[in-house]
């Protein structure tokens, strides 16, 4: 492993443990109301994306046993708060046409967790064509169809189609790199963590798509690390990681993680962070993920590409099923 | 001491030669910018003393006015250039008064990246300016101009703010390309027909860096380096690169949002370069 690399393999190890540590620590701040998944969407939200970050921590075994065992106690609790599947289950059966039921599940199929109705329900909803189905942008079609591939059900997807609905987005059509907004930042950087399956498809990215980013990543790094917008700085070194050959420049990790307090949380922006511990939840947990998975998959990247020069693939997953 | 007032009655003055130029390169000025903006300077200036405040409010002294064809540089002879004519005589005869009045440093520095970066940009813009007037107008003697030392490479995977190497180790400085970048748009100038160098080279070395920061300038709202590097990406493009934007568009972009007469004419110099590219024979 290069110098730079071991630095931020480092980083990112250090940036994930911590932030880790924190949605732990704060997870009972994200259960869900009474009112279930419509009464409380920001805690549903919340929920799957905590079960993303924990999954990926088990699917990519790069994290210590201290790491795994706190991600795989997240994803318990998330599981449990969406009793066992069965909100999920109940609102993709009664709202078939809302796909966040079926993007959130996956997370959870992912590390070995399922719900049988909602197993019966994936591969028809994925042969009345999902996918494309629903009116959504172009990367949350992508969110949708990566979502039919974790739960085993994305074989009806040819390489075609994916190339098709990867052209729809705005990142697919290789744009003017200075035609960016903020938001359009996290239209590209969701385009690449579907495309990729979150780091663990490299290839999965066209290669003008690819060689698009790796001139352009730098650039839109530089301008929101300017701004701090760390939200949206943490997506898109995640975006890097997610490259073939990522590149990984230690300032950019240096300069994240010095922005991480020491109870692991990750501030969304340079505006001052309340003291209050509902509020710190509310505003910073999102970040706080980004940070958890941008770091495991950055470490998983430096390691793979140490381990076998390729940086093609993955370590083999350690913690795949959940324990019965 | 420069005083907000001087300073303020300098950039008017600059803004106004650059006007004087741009329109000089769409065929709608005289021909002759600098000689045109002396003489309004030397009618309406009046005083010669400091020439720093002139007698009709707004109106620059001989010397700010001298001192604007020094800032522009090279630029100020860029419609020759571009349209390949000779310099007519009075032009000629008004450049090489300016440079007589404030005249380039004898020696270039050497010292490029420890502290004498201001005196390296300044030996190379006055190189641009002596270089570029020796090619418009070849009747008379050229005014001596020494060759500064070469600048940084740009590394495009290197950390973007990132420095190495150096003399002391016994070779070139490398460099990120956030710094490179911006010092290249520093050097704008020299981005014209018919001059030909160090820095060109470093320019044809770093094609994706300043295409860069070109894209970082106009996301920060900063069209006059925006335009100072498409302007070098323009040259490029007519030198026989192949770019990875399109630098008509981001030309484009930078006037439609962008303002100031510098600004405008750098991208009316790099619309000039990308009409005729190739149609100028490198140096």
């Amino acid at each position: 492993m290069d110098p730079e690399m071991t630095t931020v393999a480092g980083i990112a190890q250090d940036m994930a443990a911590r932030a880790l540590t924190w949605l732990h620590a704060n997870r009972r701040r994200g259960a869900l109301g009474d009112g279930g998944i419509a009464g409380d969407p920001d805690a549903y939200k919340a929920l799957t994306e905590t079960a993303l970050a924990a999954c990926l921590v088990l699917r990519d075994g790069a994290a210590g046993s201290r790491e795994a065992a706190l991600a795989r106690n997240l994803l318990d609790f998330c599981w449990d708060q969406l009793q066992e599947g069965a909100l999920l289950y109940d609102r993709l059966l009664r709202h078939p046409l809302l796909t966040d039921a079926l993007e959130g599940y996956a997370h959870f199929a992912r590390a070995g967790y399922r719900h049988p109705g909602v197993e019966r329900l994936i591969p028809h909803l994925a042969a009345t064509g999902i996918v494309t189905l629903v009116e959504h942008v172009p990367n949350r079609r992508l969110a949708v169809a990566n979502a039919l591939r974790i739960t085993g059900h994305g074989q009806a997807l040819e390489a075609a189609q994916w190339e098709t609905l990867a052209r729809a987005t705005w990142l697919g059509s290789t744009p003017a790199p200075w035609h960016i907004d903020w938001m359009t930042g996290y239209h590209l950087t969701h385009t690449v963590f579907h495309l990729t399956d979150w780091g663990a498809r490299p290839d999965g990215l066209p290669e003008d798509v690819a060689a698009h980013l790796t001139r352009w990543l730098p650039v839109w790094i530089d301008i929101w690390t300017e701004t701090c917008q760390f939200d949206l700085v943490g997506e898109l070194l995640l975006v890097d990681s997610c490259l073939l050959h990522p590149h990984a420049d230690p300032a950019d990790w240096q300069c994240l993680a010095q922005r991480q307090h020491p109870d692991g949380l990750m501030p969304r922006d340079g505006n001052p962070v309340d003291d209050d511990p509902v509020i710190r939840f509310q505003e910073h947990q999102h970040t706080t993920i980004v940070a958890a998975v941008a770091g495991t998959v950055a470490l998983t990247r430096a390691l793979d590409r140490a381990g076998d020069g390729s940086g093609t693939g993955l370590l083999a997953p350690a913690h795949g099923d959940r324990p019965q | 001491m420069i005083t907000h007032r001087s300073r303020a009655v300098h950039s008017a003055s600059v803004e106004v030669l650059a006007r004087r130029v741009r329109e000089g390169l769409g065929g709608a000025g005289s021909g002759t910018p600098v000689a045109d903006h002396l003489r309004a300077a030397a009618e309406g200036g009046g005083s010669t003393a400091a020439g720093h405040a002139g007698a009709r409010e707004g109106a620059p002294g001989p010397v700010v006015a001298a001192g604007a064809v020094r800032l522009l540089s090279a630029d100020v002879v860029a419609g020759h250039l571009l349209a390949g004519r000779p310099l007519p005589a009075p032009e000629s005869q008004a450049v090489r008064l300016a440079l007589s009045a404030l005249p380039p440093a004898p020696r270039a520095s050497v010292a490029v990246l420890h502290g004498g970066e201001g005196a390296w940009l300044r030996a190379w813009t006055d190189w641009g300016l002596v270089t570029a007037l020796a090619g418009a107008d070849a009747t008379q003697p050229p005014v001596p101009a020494p060759v500064p030392p070469g600048p940084p490479v740009c590394e495009d995977r290197l950390p973007r703010r990132h420095r190495t190497g150096g003399a002391a180790e016994g070779g070139s400085v490398r460099e990120g390309w956030v710094a490179w970048s911006l010092r290249m748009g520093q050097l704008a100038s020299l981005a014209l027909p018919h001059l030909d160098g160090p820095v060109h080279d470093a320019a044809r070395g770093g094609v994706l860096g300043l295409a860069r920061g070109a894209t970082r300038a106009l996301l920060r709202g900063d069209f006059a380096t925006a335009a100072r590097l498409n302007r070098w990406l323009a040259w490029l493009a007519a030198d026989g690169s192949t770019l990875p934007v399109d630098a008509g568009v981001l030309g484009a972009e930078i006037a439609l949002r962008g303002g100031g007469e510098r600004c405008l004419l750098d991208v009316a110099i790099a619309n000039r370069m990308l009409e005729g590219e190739r149609a100028w024979t490198r140096k």
